[in-house]
């Protein structure tokens, strides 16, 4: 266990490294370099400055030093904790992820949490219904839900939600009530996914052989599908909470632009059209280390739930 | 009994979701009069509202209420007229300017106005300058070279070289001038809302992406002649928000959730008939600087390098058709390369007149010969124009290319990153790109089309062929050391006429900036520049 434990660490250093590294290369990569984007920013194009001045505004910038050099410095700083200074923003990076990183995680928790308590739910309730036409119908809910687009969902909801009922506000991240509208947003893909896999777990489970068992001792179908149902057919569901994680980034960046939301998505984003470099390298950092944690706790727990499973090698 | 108990499990880890989530900052409650104005998305590449250094027109709306300058200029007539300073006296030469500053002022830290404060700031100006000449503020400074204090209340501003849109300078929010205490801090600081002015409010935060907050100054008396309230502001406080999207923020404001709908682009016809519905009024005013223009590629044997094509893409336009369809009956068509608000501006509306025919005999002459498929060929290659534009190609974009295309040019839209359009710029690798800046002088025409002062050396040689290129130069030198009023006119008038005459610049449509006001905003006026005095307005009820 302890083999597999550090096997495991070292194996998501690595995929750390590597998504930095890639990131960082892949920013160089693209068309314009940062120093233009912020002359242009500033009203100013590169072409309009003399040498001394472009060689003054990349100092000013801290863009002075070479592809590789610079690379290793922001690894080298990134190691001891410094993620830099943002270009743009003129700020320290810690600091605007320790601002902005709150509003993305309550965003994201919430939506797990109501994508769960969704999906789950109403996979929950299709295997429990017996007339068929309405079985049918629950068991379309789910791709009605994955299909409808992200943005769509959330301008909906405002317009019902905020500008109809006024129950909620429509935009700001301030206070709970701020929160629900966009956690429900961006829990509906995740939830209708889930139901999706529950379902199907369901419809595969009940006619395993310990269900006939659990009916033969006399339980009822309410008990037979809590207790030996569930438990059963829930497992895959696990991995994609996992996986879910990654994704609530990508997420966040449609819901929080439409809900003027001040989360880590749309710093992602911004970062990523103004080639901020130490900013894009951080949401990474961060992203890539939640990731890799996540999964890494996702799979620890499976032989703790699933005593079938182990990790220790078999050895024949 | 395992189904209640997951029931109560997931009730629970709710519950707990909802208590975490219900300790963060709950809404601040306000007293008083609020405005709230709602702008769209805040610039997200150069964080800043150091006055100096902002070009972001939804800042320079915020800081012209925070920090004031020596002069103001009349929104009607362009003259410049008394603010911080009471009076002004200008050597013949045109180098050196003599403020006699009011003397009743104070910074809102308590710091006195006076002439040593004006000379900390054109100082700091001109040093951050030097450190990052691609600042947009030293375009305004060009040629300041120092400042001589004469008095406690009178400042001496000489300049080494002349600049005829200097006083204009003086008045704009960019050379606004700050407590000494503000130029003490960084600009770091500064962009981030550490700024101290003598204005009717106080910045009291800025967030970035999120809003600001401006607290009224109790015992503020020294409007410009431009503000009709000479006192203290009638609102306690405005709160400015930023809301990228766009029904949303249209949402907001047909809710009464915001007293001004203000953003970058003009209303839509149904969006203003639907405000207007509810009783809002919609303000306007032609942002002075250039007309939304068109800028063409004439080098390297590009197809626009042939001035006779370059004639006939300036009549295929039909502008009146832009501004009634793109905006609405009302919306003004663009009648010369400057926006009217600018000073100085000459009316080209005849030669910039929709004359397709006309086009189609230009076209021919020139060897262009109108094929099967509707498009003109020459030495079997297609009359095609490559107009590179970022982020997002607009409904005006596609209705430019349809009426191209009925004369038989073949508009290519070429949407791309800022980064790649920058690239693009800087090399050449474009047929027409359009770019603006915002000044009620017509000197701001220099840092677009003016190679040797141009953000984009490239764009500003590209847009003339190489003769005209030395007759545009002059015209500018001509109109930068005038000292007269007529001699200015008459260079940026031929300059306006050279442009149009040479099509090396394609006027679309009048940048105007509208703002929808809800039934309890009462007196929102413009400034010259095209930003409001916030003093002025009123919230009471509809």
């Amino acid at each position: 266990m302890t083999g597999y434990l550090i096997r495991r660490v070292g194996q998501a250093l690595l995929v750390l490294w590597g998504a930095y590294t890639v990131t960082y290369f892949i920013l160089y990569l693209l068309p314009g370099d940062t120093l233009s984007i912020m002359l242009s920013a500033s009203g100013m194009e590169a072409d309009g400055l003399s040498p001394a001045d472009l060689a003054k505004a990349r100092a000013y910038y801290g863009l002075d030093k070479g592809l590789i050099a610079q690379y290793f410095d922001l690894l080298g700083r990134a190691l001891h904790g410094d993620l830099g200074q943002s270009l743009s923003l003129n700020r320290p990076v810690v600091e605007l992820l320790a601002e902005r990183l709150p509003q993305t995680l309550s965003l994201a928790g919430l939506a797990i949490l109501l994508s769960l308590v969704g999906g789950v739910g109403l996979a929950y309730l299709t295997a429990y219904v017996q007339w068929r036409p309405l079985k049918v119908a629950l068991t379309r809910v789910p791709s009605f839900g994955f299909s409808i687009p992200v943005f769509w969902m959330g301008l909906l909801l405002i317009q019902v939600f905020a500008f109809g009922l006024g129950w909620f506000p429509a935009t700001g991240s301030k206070g709970f009530e701020s929160l629900v509208l966009p956690a429900i947003t961006l829990a509906i893909p995740s939830a209708a996914v889930y139901a999706q896999v529950l379902q199907r777990g369901f419809q595969n489970v009940w006619q395993e052989p310990y269900i006939q068992t659990a009916f033969a001792k006399g339980l009822s179908r309410a008990q037979v599908q809590a207790r030996h149902g569930l438990r059963n057919a829930a497992l895959p569901i696990l991995t994609l909470v996992g996986l879910q994680v990654g994704n609530t980034v990508s997420g966040a960046v449609l819901v929080e632009t439409i809900f003027s939301r001040n989360g880590v998505g749309r710093l992602a984003q911004e970062a990523v059209l103004r080639q901020d470099i130490p900013v894009v390298l951080a949401i990474v950092a961060v992203s890539a280390t939640a990731f890799v944690v996540i999964n890494l706790i996702v799979d620890l727990l499976y032989p703790w739930l699933d005593p079938r499973i182990t990790h220790s090698p078999k050895v024949a | 009994m395992n189904a209640p108990r997951i029931t109560r499990a997931l009730l629970a880890s709710c519950a707990l979701a909802l208590g975490l989530a219900a300790c963060s900052a709950s809404n601040e409650q306000t007293t008083g009069k609020t405005l709230n104005i709602t702008f769209f998305g805040d610039n997200t590449t150069l964080v800043s509202v150091d006055p100096f250094q902002v070009y972001w027109l939804e800042h320079r709306v915020l800081l012209r209420n925070v920090a004031e300058s020596l002069t103001d200029q009349d929104p009607d007539s362009g003259k410049i007229i008394p603010w911080l300073a009471s009076r002004w006296e200008v050597s013949d030469d045109a180098l050196s300017y003599t403020f006699h500053l009011r003397k009743d002022v104070t910074f809102s830290n308590g710091e006195r106005f006076d002439a040593q404060a004006v000379k900390t700031a054109f100082d700091s100006n001109k040093a951050f300058a030097k450190e990052l000449p691609a600042t947009f503020g030293a375009t305004y400074l060009a040629g300041y070279d120092h400042a001589e204090v004469i008095d406690d209340f009178t400042v001496r501003l000489v300049l080494s070289r002349p600049n005829a849109g200097f006083l204009q300078a003086t008045s704009t929010t960019n050379l606004a001038i700050l407590a000494p205490a503000s130029y003490k801090l960084t600009a770091t600081e500064r962009s981030l809302g550490k700024i101290i002015g003598t204005g009717p409010f106080t910045l009291d935060h800025y967030t970035p992406e999120v809003g600001a907050r401006l607290v009224k100054r109790a015992g503020y008396a020294w409007a410009s002649a431009n503000v009709k309230n000479q006192g203290a502001a009638h609102v306690d406080v405005v709160d400015i928000s930023y809301v990228p999207e766009e029904s949303v923020r249209n949402g907001l404001f047909l809710q009464g959730k915001t007293d001004i709908l203000w953003p970058r682009n003009p209303f839509s016809e149904v969006d203003s008939k639907l405000f207007q519905s509810k009783g809002a009024t919609l303000q306007s005013r032609s942002l002075p600087g250039p007309a939304l223009n068109l800028y063409p590629n004439t080098r390297n044997a590009r197809v626009l390098a042939d001035r006779q094509v370059r004639l006939a893409l300036q009549k295929s336009i039909d502008r009146v058709s832009y501004a009634h369809t793109i905006y609405n009956a009302d919306f003004p068509v663009v009648s010369g390369v400057y926006d009217v608000t600018t000073p100085y501006f000459k009316a080209q509306t005849e030669k910039l007149a929709y004359d397709p025919q006309g086009a189609e005999a230009l076209l021919d002459q020139a060897g262009w010969q109108k094929q099967a498929d509707g498009y003109r060929y020459k030495d079997g290659k297609r009359l095609s124009i490559r107009y590179n534009l970022t982020p997002a190609e607009t409904a005006g974009d596609v209705l430019i290319q349809d009426q191209l295309r009925k004369v038989g040019i073949e508009l290519k839209i070429n949407v791309l990153t800022r980064a790649e359009w920058v690239a693009g710029n800087s090399q050449g690798n474009y047929d027409l790109t359009s770019t603006y800046m915002t000044r009620a002088d017509p000197i701001i025409l220099q840092t677009i089309l003016d190679p040797r002062t141009a953000n984009s050396a490239t764009l500003a040689t590209n847009t003339y062929e190489p003769h005209t290129l030395e007759t545009a130069q002059a015209l500018f030198d001509a109109g930068i050391t005038a000292t007269q009023g007529a001699q200015r006119e008459q260079a940026y008038g031929k300059l306006q006429d050279l442009l149009t005459d040479e099509a090396s610049a394609f006027p679309i449509y009048e940048r105007v900036w509208q703002a929808a006001t809800s039934p309890r905003v009462k007196d929102f006026r413009w400034t010259a520049e095209g930003f409001a005095f916030l003093s002025d307005i009123e919230v009471g009820k509809p």
